[in-house]
């Protein structure tokens, strides 16, 4: 394991080192009218909901590209499709770096698919960059992966945020958690137990799922048998919503937490209709986008402009509501930034610099009040979050914005 | 005469077949022999089904889940106890052949239907073992090579020298793939010609037949089981290489359909249109995607194109292949 | 000892397996159904199924009441699968078992493909066809819609074995997929029984598909594809002759995955479908024509 790490980082470091003395002579994917960066996304398969996070963004180059590029170069943005299967995230990335010469990788989707890659995009030198993934090592563990930067907030954070929570506020409750058994789901929980400090005696039940499971009937039967009174649900949408209905179905009424994943507003309102508005009422979860079906930000200039790069610009059959076009886009806004800073010419090294010294105030897609903020040692752009609470078929924001940590 | 002329062209054949294999990584580009590579990943593991199916009768929809347990042997193997990747692919070959046997002793009861029904189950259920027994398979994460043992992956830097060449990574995946498939098809071609070729037709013909002929079902049966899951085992064997990483969502039951399709398309009962079948599992859904890039199109065409197929060219491309040549073989053939 | 026993979670655990086993059975009736009148498993039933789901938000989308539409749609479904048939499986009926089979596997592909042309990938739901209100009785719950879903199977088999036992359309059905040579002989236009067949599969399909939406809260291309292994074990352990073997077959094996996942912690919620796998293969080596079939009859 660790010579590995050492290896890694050493040839990473080898690259970073070449790179930057210029070294080299042309940079891969940067020609005077374009730069070439690429991205696997599950486009097909199970899940295929995510492929809004690349579609976003691509929305939102297409937006740039419209007003000139960046130093007059327009980004052409490949995404390809990995079916959510590791294997294939590492041929077509393969496939993008060795055969469309891409400048980077950006906003590749999954935990365990950025993982596959890592080690060879460090190895060979190439930035990946923003990964759509909140596993906590892509932050962390920058050390041994130089070239590797994450964006959302990550699991584990967020999961001590909901752990604190339930410690300060129900601090007698019955808690159980439905998780989905995979790194995302482990890592929600993990930073959960965290949170508890103390109080983590206070979980009662653990119920794990797969993905590939019909419906999670049984698992949400044992939490009730449990005498659970607070729900934490780290799942995907689809289990999610489930969740409700089948605490609803079984004349169970807990308190529940519903992790940032699943909490678009379009997922709680087929919750409620598959259950009912009385069982969703009270649910929490953080925020760090604007969710464009909130009327808080009908009139909001950045949900104005999401609103028009959409209708100018978005493929036939994509809907407009979905917030993951959202988190698309602020991806790709933070890329443009960093890019403008690269320089006239920017370089490999140049992007990495300029994604590791980030202070963006500007968003127009997060929270009023969210600064994107990076240093080589602090690879968590996104780190900041409020709380909210789903009440008459709304997210209500309440609290501060506090550092998700 | 005519018989020598035969043989001769045979061995034409043969040696322009070689010469393909060799030259044809300079005539595109390097990426190309990637993907070229993953072709014979599926041609190995089509070889061996058509010998179970083809020529035995047996219909399996499980081959996938033998080429996990192929593919996890050798990640294990690389990343558990630091073998060599390349060493291992003979263990993965036994350790399919191993299950294949296993599964060849209840399929005896089963037959058509029921046997792909079974196998069926199988693949759909093999995700979910692999994820189980996640000590050995690294549970819903997999193996990553590059990660815990990247000096047992044959290439790392990006060269690999044989024999005094040199050559890039994906070049050799492509000679190391193809070569193994090439003495694959060469051994299958050998057995199906062989007496074990006869008793394995009989047996699909009529069972009943074979069986007052002599023929021993049981042992024969298993055995294509066996043969077919070493070829599997080394087909998954050689898929982790390549990609470097074994994760139970790549060997779903999806899998198990491709390496069927390919052999139907391929031809069942013959060998020379398997890599033709190889080709198309492997290339259609990229060319689907040039037809359109709209949602759902590669999809519609990949089927529709497996059911004209199989509508239209029901001996699949060795059948055409065969069809075409009549004129040819049966002059040869035919005494004056 | 037994009244530590904690017995309101096993009548807990027995209702949901009842329940999931009852939105398994309508795709199992659908799959016996096929089997039954034209001797093919046909791989594609599940995406069929999801088409017509698809198809039915489309109506409500449009206006119509759910009734409404889940009638449009059973039609247009059984419409659907006399097409198929014609086009695809009509070719090809006389051609040995793996043929037929390779086209139901191609048929996946293109329904999913029309599914994914035809509609995003977002997640959708369908209106509950029955209330998904909670009834408990004795501290354990369960919803109308469980008791829906199995009325609705057992009211289709209860429909299927009128058919089958009482009127020559049904005699017809059955020995055109039991012999269709003879039956051919007989005057019975084996071609358009086997069109027939598809066509009510495809219907049942329709209905399961519509149910089984509300029953998971929520749908999307991939709705039936983790339900196709459980609807097949259950079929089989039913016996894939039997349409009540299939509705039975199904709840027993819900009731079953669920105790041995409740109770054997190394099972638990992983292992499912390799309970799933291991039933099928209990079933096929040791009595392959299932709980309600027949003796089994080896053809020469």
């Amino acid at each position: 394991m660790r010579a590995l790490y050492v290896f890694a980082a050493l040839l990473g470091a080898f690259m970073l080192a070449t790179a930057a003395s210029g070294a080299r002579t042309a940079t891969p994917g940067v020609t005077p009218t374009e730069i070439v960066i690429g991205g696997t996304v599950p486009m097909t398969g199970v899940a295929s909901g995510f492929k809004t996070v690349g579609l976003g963004a691509s929305y939102y180059f297409k937006y740039v590209n419209g007003h000139g590029g960046v130093n007059h170069r327009k980004i052409h943005y490949i995404i390809k499709d990995d079916q959510y299967d590791p294997a294939q995230t590492s041929d077509k990335t393969r496939e993008l770096v060795e055969q469309d010469h891409v400048f980077a990788i950006f906003n590749s989707l999954g935990t365990e698919h950025n993982l596959a890659t890592r080690p060879y995009l460090n190895a060979l030198g190439v930035p990946q960059l923003f990964v759509g993934s909140g596993g906590t090592t892509f932050g962390k563990d920058h050390k041994q992966w130089p070239w590797t930067i994450g964006y959302q907030p990550n699991y584990r954070a967020e999961g001590t945020i909901y752990g604190r929570y339930v410690a300060k506020t129900t601090p007698k409750a019955r808690v159980g958690v439905l998780y989905q058994n995979d790194d995302y789901g482990k890592d929600l929980l993990a930073g959960f137990t965290k949170g508890l400090g103390k109080k983590a005696k206070l979980v009662v039940s653990k119920q794990g799922y797969n993905v590939d499971d019909p419906d999670v009937q049984s698992q949400v039967a044992r939490l009730k048998s449990a005498k659970v009174k607070t729900l934490m649900v780290f799942a995907t949408p689809k289990f999610a919503i489930q969740s409700y209905r089948f605490a609803f179905q079984l004349k169970w009424r807990p308190k529940v937490f519903v992790n940032v994943v699943s909490s678009a507003s379009n997922i709680l309102k087929l919750a409620e209709i598959a259950s009912s508005k009385k069982q969703v009422e009270g649910s929490v979860s953080i925020v760090f986008l604007k969710d464009p079906t909130d009327p808080r930000w009908a009139k909001d200039r950045g949900i104005k402009l999401y609103r028009a790069i959409m209708k100018r610009y978005k493929d036939k059959g994509i809907n407009a509501n979905d917030v993951y076009n959202v988190y698309g886009m602020s991806v790709a806004h933070t890329f443009v930034e960093a890019l403008k800073k690269a320089g006239k010419n920017p370089t490999r090294a140049s992007i990495m610099k300029a994604a590791t010294h980030l202070t963006l105030r500007n968003d127009p897609f997060l929270l009023p009040g969210v600064v994107v903020r990076t240093t080589p040692s602090d690879r968590f752009p996104l780190d900041q979050a409020r709380l909210e609470r789903w009440h008459k078929s709304r997210w209500i924001s309440f609290g501060g914005l506090f550092r998700v940590r | 005469m005519r018989r020598a002329l035969g043989i001769g062209l045979w061995v034409a054949a043969v040696a322009a077949g070689l010469a393909v294999y060799v030259f044809l990584p300079r005539l595109m580009s390097d990426f190309h022999s990637r993907d070229l590579a993953h072709a014979g990943v599926l041609f190995i593991a089509i070889v061996g089904l058509n010998m179970l199916t083809g020529y035995t009768g047996q219909i399996s929809l499980g081959h996938g889940a033998l080429m996990a347990i192929g593919g996890y042997t050798t990640a294990a193997l690389v990343v558990h106890e630091h073998w060599r990747d390349v060493w291992t692919i003979p263990l993965a070959g036994i350790a399919g052949g191993v299950v294949g046997l296993l599964i060849g002793i209840p399929a005896l009861r089963l037959s058509g239907l029921y046997l792909a029904l079974a196998t069926f189950a199988f693949a759909v259920a093999m995700p979910s073992l692999l994820r189980k027994f996640s000590g050995l398979t690294g549970g819903t994460q997999g193996l990553r090579f590059l990660e815990s043992a990247p000096f047992q992956v044959t290439g790392l830097k990006g060269t690999v020298t044989v024999f005094g060449h040199s050559m890039t990574q994906n070049h050799f995946l492509y000679y190391l793939t193809w070569g193994i498939g090439i003495v694959g098809f060469a051994v299958a071609w050998l057995i199906v010609r062989g007496g074990f070729g006869r008793a394995f037709r009989a047996l699909r013909d009529s069972e009943v037949a074979a069986v007052s002929a002599g023929v021993a079902p049981a042992a024969n049966k298993t055995l294509a089981f066996a043969l077919s899951g070493v070829y599997a085992g080394v087909a998954g064997s050689l898929l982790a290489i390549q990609t470097e990483i074994v994760n139970p969502l790549s060997f779903t039951v999806v899998l198990s359909v491709l390496i069927v399709v390919g052999a139907v398309v391929g031809g069942l009962g013959s060998l020379p249109g398997l890599v033709l079948g190889a080709l198309f599992v492997e290339y259609l859904p990229t060319l689907a995607g040039h037809f359109s890039t709209r949602a759902g199109v590669p999809d519609f065409v990949y089927g529709a194109a497996i059911i004209l197929v199989v509508i239209l060219l029901p001996g699949g491309a060795g059948g055409l292949l065969r069809r075409a040549a009549r004129p040819l073989t049966s002059w040869l053939y035919t005494r004056p | 000892m037994l009244l530590a026993f904690d017995w309101s979670q096993l009548a807990q655990q027995t209702v949901i397996g009842l329940s999931s086993g009852g939105t398994w059975a309508l795709l199992a009736l659908a799959i016996v159904l096929i089997y039954r009148s034209t001797g093919v498993v046909n791989f594609a039933q599940g995406e069929m199924a999801m088409l017509s789901t698809f198809v039915a938000w489309s109506l409500i989308h449009h206006g119509l009441s759910y009734w409404a539409a889940f009638f449009v749609t059973v039609a247009i479904s059984f419409g659907g699968g006399v097409g198929l048939e014609r086009a695809v499986i009509r070719p090809v009926e006389r051609a040995p078992v793996l043929t037929v089979v390779i086209v139901t596997i191609g048929l996946v592909f293109v329904m999913d493909g029309i599914a994914r042309w035809g509609w995003s990938s977002e997640t959708r739901s369908l209106p509950n066809a029955f209330s998904a209100r909670p009834i408990e009785i004795a501290g354990v719950a369960f919803s109308i819609q469980d008791l829906g879903n199995i009325a609705v199977s057992l009211g289709i088999v209860a429909l299927l074995w009128l058919l089958f036992r009482f009127t020559k359309l049904g005699l017809a059905l059955r020995a055109s997929a039991v012999n269709p040579q003879e039956s051919r002989l007989l005057g019975i236009r084996v071609s358009w029984m086997l069109a027939l067949g598809w066509g009510l599969a495809a219907a049942m399909g329709a209905i399961s598909g519509m149910l089984t939406a509300p029953a998971l809260a929520s749908f999307d291309q991939n709705l039936m594809q983790p339900v196709l292994l459980y609807a097949l074990a259950g079929a089989v352990l039913g016996g894939l002759e039997s349409p009540l073997g299939a509705v039975v077959g199904s709840l027993l094996l819900g009731v079953f995955i669920n105790l041995i996942g409740t109770y054997v912690d190394w099972i638990g919620t992983d292992l499912r479908l390799p309970v799933a796998l291991a039933v099928i293969l209990g079933v096929l080596l040791v009595r392959p024509t299932g709980l309600f079939g027949g003796t089994p009859v080896r053809r020469v």
